[in-house]
């Protein structure tokens, strides 16, 4: 059924990462949900499965205060949307994580693999484009971090190359708990998102707004979030906002949904997601 | 597309890589297993076609459907998106890992008082999602075991009798285990 291929389960870093530099057309294995798709399918034909999941660093899921939190590429997105810091420090993520597919595939996706697949679609990028998260990538020739805004490139890329593991994701320590994440999509609990909206407010009271499946790539929408500076969160402000966000993109239609029915419900969900941070204190 | 069968056609069947095997150990419904698979195998194949646990079903195979769920280390998964090689060191239980001796769970009883079954294709994996739900919530509401057969299809019941089930199995095991 699945391409020709060998499999190969590191126990370190080195190991992982020596392999993939002496060995072209391998593919990284975390969870799978997207890969073996892809494989079934013979949409990639990897010669080499590289299963990461042993190395220490990936399996890392902690909160330093300063610090902030760290996802490693192997934490599943059930592990994530657990997390009794993910609940309280960051909601948005959680409940990102907690709308992503059906229960079975998130105990087996992982977060890092959500924003490698680098779907226009990615439920977990929108939260973590309003925390600032950075992308911790190596490769054998040292370590780098790289911002969430400048990882994805197009549909389906990225700034990764073959040579390059993604360790897993930090995002900073945050003060207020202000955000949330909306998602609209045809069923409930399982299902790939028409629109998803990520907002927060941040302690110094500024607004990020992050969307996906409206642009080639998971966006921030910077030019609103200037003119929301400063603003008091009221009502109205909401609702042009809603409006605004309406205006500002430029979404496809596929089988999900039509263009104008994402631009439509892209307002109502960024209304409605302003109003959430409204009655959750903000100002 | 399929390399090995020629560009026009579609590899829909296991077809062995040819590839040396790679040793695997896990504990399949709390027996020890001890075999060589093809790296390429899902382990869903390899339940089905190694292990003969055929109430492991393949629909999709690209996990929308769910009829292949097993409980892997603690976790509802979907089979036919786990390699074979990836079991490595698990516990594993399928639905014939569901039956006390010569009986059925409370849980399969249930099915069947409510009619929760048609043409049973989805019911493996429906009882194991139901199974997991129940192991780490033994008192779900019935907003959190729908949420929890989410990403299990049944195309000829429909879901009503299978919720009634699941949460009328809830109620007999706690109240089996107050006894």
């Amino acid at each position: 059924m699945l391409s020709r291929f060998d499999y190969v389960k590191p126990q370190t870093l080195e190991e992982a990462l020596a392999y993939l530099a002496e060995n072209a057309g391998t593919k990284i294995l975390a969870g799978g949900t997207d890969l073996m798709v892809m494989l079934r399918r013979n949409a990639q034909m990897p010669e080499h499965i590289l299963d990461i999941k042993s190395i220490p660093e990936t399996r890392r899921l902690d909160y330093k205060p300063q610090e902030g939190l760290f996802i490693g590429a192997s934490i599943n997105v059930n592990e994530v949307a657990g997390a009794a810091m993910t609940r309280e420090k960051y909601p948005a993520l959680a409940q990102a994580a907690n709308a992503l597919a059906s229960y079975q595939i998130r105990n087996r996706a992982t977060l890092v693999g959500n924003i490698c697949n680098a779907s226009p679609g990615a439920d977990l990028s929108g939260p973590l484009l309003v925390y600032d998260a950075k992308v911790h990538v190596a490769n054998s020739q040292g370590q780098q971090t790289v911002a969430i805004h400048e990882f994805f490139t197009g549909v389906k890329k990225t700034v990764l190359q073959p040579v390059d593991i993604v360790i897993g994701v930090s995002l900073p320590d945050v003060d207020a708990a202000d955000a949330v994440f909306l998602k609209q999509a045809r069923i409930r609990g399982h299902d790939l998102g028409i629109v998803g909206v990520a907002a927060r407010l941040t302690a110094a009271k500024e607004f990020r707004i992050a969307m996906s499946a409206v642009a080639p790539t998971p966006i921030r929408l910077t030019r609103m979030e200037e003119q929301l500076k400063d603003r008091p969160l009221t009502p109205e402000l909401a609702a042009w906002a809603g409006e605004e966000a309406a205006k500002s993109i430029r979404p496809i239609s596929d089988v999900r949904s039509s263009a104008e029915y994402r631009r439509h419900i892209a307002g109502v969900l960024v209304k409605r997601a302003l109003s959430q941070l409204l009655a959750a204190g903000g100002i | 597309m399929c390399e090995r069968y020629g560009a026009a056609k579609t590899c829909f069947t296991y077809i062995d890589s040819g590839l040396p095997r790679i040793s695997l150990h896990c504990r399949v419904n709390s027996e020890a297993v001890n075999a060589f698979v093809d790296p390429s195998m899902t382990l869903l194949s390899f339940l089905r076609k190694e292990l003969k646990l055929f109430g492991v079903k393949e629909g999709c195979g690209e996990g929308e459907c769910g009829a292949c769920t097993i409980i892997m280390n603690g976790l509802a998964v979907n089979s036919c998106m786990v390699l074979a090689v990836e079991a490595e060191g698990a516990a594993i239980t399928t639905v014939e890992g569901l039956s006390p001796d010569g009986g059925l769970s409370i849980l399969q009883q249930e099915f069947m008082n409510h009619d929760a079954l048609q043409c049973g294709f989805c019911t493996p994996g429906m009882l194991m999602s139901a199974r997991a739900l129940l192991n780490r919530n033994p008192d779900p509401t019935e907003a959190e075991a729908k949420e929890a057969i989410a990403g299990n299809f049944c195309r000829c019941t429909g879901y009503v009798p299978i919720i009634a089930a699941i949460l009328s199995a809830a109620k007999l095991e706690k109240e089996a285990r107050a006894k």
